[in-house]
């Protein structure tokens, strides 16, 4: 569970670089291979058609040859008549038989049969058999038909036959069958007709009509090669055999019907396939390397400063405010580790505060706790004391106890805030106090508006505000004077002021009295301070002024006016 | 994760296009095959130069395109018989009269053009082939190893004196052995059985995979005498002078080779043009003339020193017999040549 957003989030990463580089890599290779394969295709296609065309050239310039050689000795009277036994030199007969075939006899044999098939005139050395069956092969077909015909050989492999023999039956004027002209094409002629025709790395094939061979350049294809295009051509399927790597391309030869098949290397192998094939996916799979270790390593960067901050956070969480997240970047993350050191000092700060506040308020109730130290025994005893003057008739004793006995009884009440009305009336029981110790040389007044005496207010509050001006503003003073006044200010505040008309505060106790108290020092001015500041919070609290002209101080307490129902709840 | 699988599919559609691309090559079939009509196929056992001339020559006749399928006769024949329900042969070229008549079943009888002119002796009694040409079984021997007159007779090949020097091919692979087996039978007459065991032990456990080493055995030496086709030893004679060739006294086959039509054939048409051409007085001269054949057409020319039919002692030979005992004597050959061999 805790790696698992990891996790996710790197194969997101991961698939992301994947696509983005992966996808238009293999859309590239897939065209570049495309179009690269239809280019060389179309290339090596025109080309093998120009090679057999120039092959179908060569022929047709032989074929032409041939015909017009064979024509002319049909129509050579001196011929037919040797030829049908009427005589004549034989020197001049091979005259004639060496003109008409001038241009054509470098590639070909020409020989002259008469009408029974006997060998008589040629125009290279006499044939082995000097006879030709009348009824079987190029004889035959030449009576059959009309013109010059042409007839495969039977064996191409028999490089002492000729392979290819154009046949052409003599008439004598009557019509009566004179003799044939016979046109031989050996394996060399063939060679020397064709080569350089059709191009280095091609073999071009020739086929009889009825596509058996005749010739071929390397003449092993003839035994090897031809009966299989055969096979394939008769069963329907293409030329092309899946696993040889060649491609085919066939035309034929009108003049001799013969077919001409040129066998070319595919340029596009299995092998040559199958290397781009394996670049492509080499370079795929460096894309999904590369892929994974960009994903590792940037889920990494963005991963190791949210670990050391989500740790961190559990640090403080666990309450440790020392945690720093160290922070050496200057991106977003680094901005988030820099804000998240801030954020733990300020709270750090803020708890040393509450340490501070509350080891005060500790203090200040222990104070009062001391303060309280066995009080019952002490109303007790100012009780005793009442009565033991009253029995003695001594008025001012009874009268300092009992005011003593109610001050300590209203000290001790369980109550925490008083309406300002009894802590009024409380003042004025300690004024009675001071006035029999200081012999009434002081002038006290207390002006509480009767819509405020119902204000709550923390329990004797006043006494020490007062307790102070008679101490320090009234004491050795002739004609002392302390003024209380309650009021309201603008804000809604409760403003309670007592003033004197002493000598003043010293001017650097001027102003708020927190800033320039020490606890200690006054500690009655303190611990009114302190406490309207933990009851009411900033804002609240004791101020120091001297009156106009420097003469007589006053000490002015602002808080928040409540009242019953709103300090119960 | 649904990113990723996108495009683990993309990536391989791209990779089949392009495997598909690449698959396809140009360059559709050429369209100067033959029509149906023009075609013709035939399964022939003859040799190769025997087959190609007569092929050749046909298709230049008549513009039928013939596919020929080679191989020996007993292969075809069964191959023939495989394909009786969609047959794919139209003729059966070669082979022995007795082997095709075996598999009468397999072909359908067809009276030639010219049947008039063959030699009544060669003719199949019902037409179910026509034959094609007369091949008497000979005795040849070694001339450096056997005094003429040494061997002249099947009864000489029971000689122990010959044991293990006879050439003689496997007649259940070979038509013209299992022909000469026969004959030899036939023309020693006897109990057929005993015969058979004798001439199997004879052998020595030798027997040769096919008829052409019988003439390459007796030549370089290996046997001094053998048992082959007269067109076979004709032929290795004019090449080789230490061949010598004898006629059995005893009795001379002249089984002819055939030529069947397919029962079912699908160009049956052409067919029986192709057997009408075999008979051709063209073809026939041809068997004389470049294959040392004996054509089966009344009248026809012989080669040079070879006897006339009716002067040699011809033995009769029962095509049909000969055919119905063919698995019996097979069997029995096998019998006591295996027991010989081993």
């Amino acid at each position: 569970m805790k790696k698992t957003p990891a996790l996710s989030f790197r194969a997101r990463l991961f698939a992301a670089f994947l696509l983005a580089s992966l996808v238009p890599l293999l859309i590239c290779s897939a065209m570049l291979l495309q179009i690269f394969r239809l280019r060389m295709t179309d290339a090596a296609e025109t080309e093998a058609q120009a090679h057999l065309n120039s092959a179908l050239h060569v022929l047709d310039e032989a074929c032409g040859g041939f015909v017009r050689a064979a024509d002319a000795l049909r129509g050579d009277p001196l011929v037919l008549s040797a030829l049908s036994g009427g005589g004549g030199e034989d020197t001049r007969v091979y005259a004639r038989l060496f003109e008409a075939t001038a241009s054509a006899r470098d590639c070909a044999r020409f020989d002259l049969y008469d009408a029974r098939g006997n060998w008589r005139y040629s125009t290279r050395n006499a044939p082995a058999v000097r006879t030709l069956p009348v009824d079987w092969g190029p004889l035959h077909h030449a009576r059959e038909a009309s013109g010059l015909v042409f007839t495969a050989c039977e064996d191409p492999t028999d490089g002492g036959s000729p392979l290819l023999q154009g046949a052409a039956a003599l008439s004598a004027a009557d019509g009566t069958p004179a003799g044939y002209v016979v046109v031989s094409l050996y394996q060399s002629d063939f060679h020397q007709l064709l080569e350089g025709a059709y191009g280095a790395q091609g073999a071009l094939i020739l086929l009889s009509g009825y596509w058996r061979p005749v010739y071929c350049a390397q003449p092993s294809l003839a035994v090897s090669l031809a009966p299989r295009l055969r096979s394939r051509l008769l069963s329907g399927q293409r030329l092309e055999e899946a696993s040889d790597g060649f491609l085919y391309s066939v035309e034929r030869h009108e003049g001799t019907g013969l077919y001409l098949v040129l066998r070319r290397p595919q340029v596009f192998t299995r092998d040559t396939m199958g290397l781009l094939y394996t670049v492509s996916a080499f370079c795929a799979l460096i894309c999904v390397a590369v892929s994974v270790l960009m994903g590792l390593s940037l889920s990494r960067q963005m991963f190791r400063p949210i670990a050391q901050l989500r740790s961190a956070i559990g640090e403080v969480e666990q309450g440790s405010l020392d945690v720093q997240v160290a922070q050496h970047r200057d991106d977003e993350l680094g901005e988030l580790a820099r804000r998240f050191n801030d954020m733990v000092a300020a709270l750090k700060r803020n708890q040393a505060q509450l340490v501070e506040n509350q080891r005060e308020l500790n203090q200040a109730q222990i104070r009062m706790l001391q303060a309280q130290l066995n009080p019952h025994f002490l109303c007790n005893t100012l009780d005793t004391m009442k009565w033991i003057s009253k029995i003695n008739k001594v008025p001012q004793v009874a009268l300092m106890s009992t005011n003593l006995a109610d001050i300590l009884r209203f000290c001790i009440s369980p109550e925490e805030f008083v309406p300002l009305g009894r802590e009024g009336e409380i003042l004025e029981r300690y004024i009675e106090i001071q006035r029999l110790r200081l012999s009434g040389s002081f002038n006290f007044t207390l002006s509480l508006p009767e819509e405020l005496a119902d204000c709550l207010v923390p329990k004797m509050i006043l006494q020490p505000l007062v307790e102070n001006a008679i101490l320090h503003g009234v004491d050795g003073v002739e004609d002392g004077a302390v003024r209380v006044e309650v009021s309201q200010t603008r804000d809604g505040l409760l403003r309670v002021a007592v003033s004197d008309n002493g000598k003043g505060f010293p001017p650097e106790m001027l102003g708020r009295f927190r800033e320039i108290s020490r606890p200690g020092g006054h500690l009655g001015l303190y611990n009114v301070d302190t406490i309207l500041l933990k009851y009411y919070g900033e804002g609240c609290g004791l101020t120091l002024e001297n009156g106009e002209g420097g003469a007589g101080a006053a000490v002015t307490a602002v808080l928040p006016v409540r009242r019953e129902e709103e300090a119960e709840c | 994760m649904r990113r990723t699988v996108l495009s683990a599919l993309l990536s391989c559609a791209l990779l089949l296009g392009l495997a598909g691309c690449a698959a396809q090559t140009p360059s559709p079939a050429p369209d100067c095959a033959p029509a149906e009509g023009d075609r013709l196929v035939v399964y022939t056992s003859h040799k190769e130069e025997v087959w190609r001339p007569i092929v050749k020559e046909f298709e230049e006749r008549t513009g039928i395109w013939v596919d020929v399928v080679y191989g020996p006769t007993s292969e075809l024949l069964k191959r023939v018989a495989q394909e009786e329900k969609s047959p794919q042969a139209d003729v059966m070229f070669g082979g022995g009269a007795e082997s095709l008549t075996a598999y009468r079943h397999c072909f359908t009888p067809y009276a030639c053009a010219g049947a008039d002119r063959i030699l009544a002796r060669f003719r199949a009694p019902d037409g179910l082939w026509t034959p094609f040409s007369a091949l008497p079984v000979v005795l040849i021997y070694n001339t450096k190893l056997v005094a003429p007159g040494e061997v002249t007779r099947w009864a000489d090949l029971l000689d122990p004196r010959l044991k293990g020097r006879i050439a003689f091919s496997d007649p259940a692979a070979s038509g013209s052995s299992y022909t000469a087996l026969a004959t030899m039978l036939s023309a020693l007459g006897g109990e057929r059985d005993e015969t058979i065991r004798r001439f199997a032990e004879n052998l020595g456990g030798v027997q040769l995979d096919s008829s052409g080493e019988v003439l390459t055995a007796v030549a370089n030496g290996d046997a001094w005498v053998g048992i082959t086709l007269e067109e076979s030893a004709l032929k290795r004679i004019a090449e080789e002078k230490n061949i010598a060739m004898v006629y059995p006294e005893d009795g001379v086959s002249c089984v002819p080779d055939g030529t069947a039509i397919v029962k079912g054939a699908p160009h049956e048409e052409n067919a029986r043009l192709f057997l009408d051409f075999t008979v051709s007085p063209e073809v026939q001269s041809l068997l004389t003339s470049r294959f040392c054949r004996r054509s089966v057409l009344d009248g026809a020319v012989l080669l040079d020193g070879v006897p006339r039919l009716d002067q040699l002692p011809l033995v009769s030979y029962d095509l049909d017999r000969a055919a119905a005992d063919r698995e019996a004597i097979l069997m029995t050959w096998a019998f006591y040549f295996g027991g010989a061999g081993s």
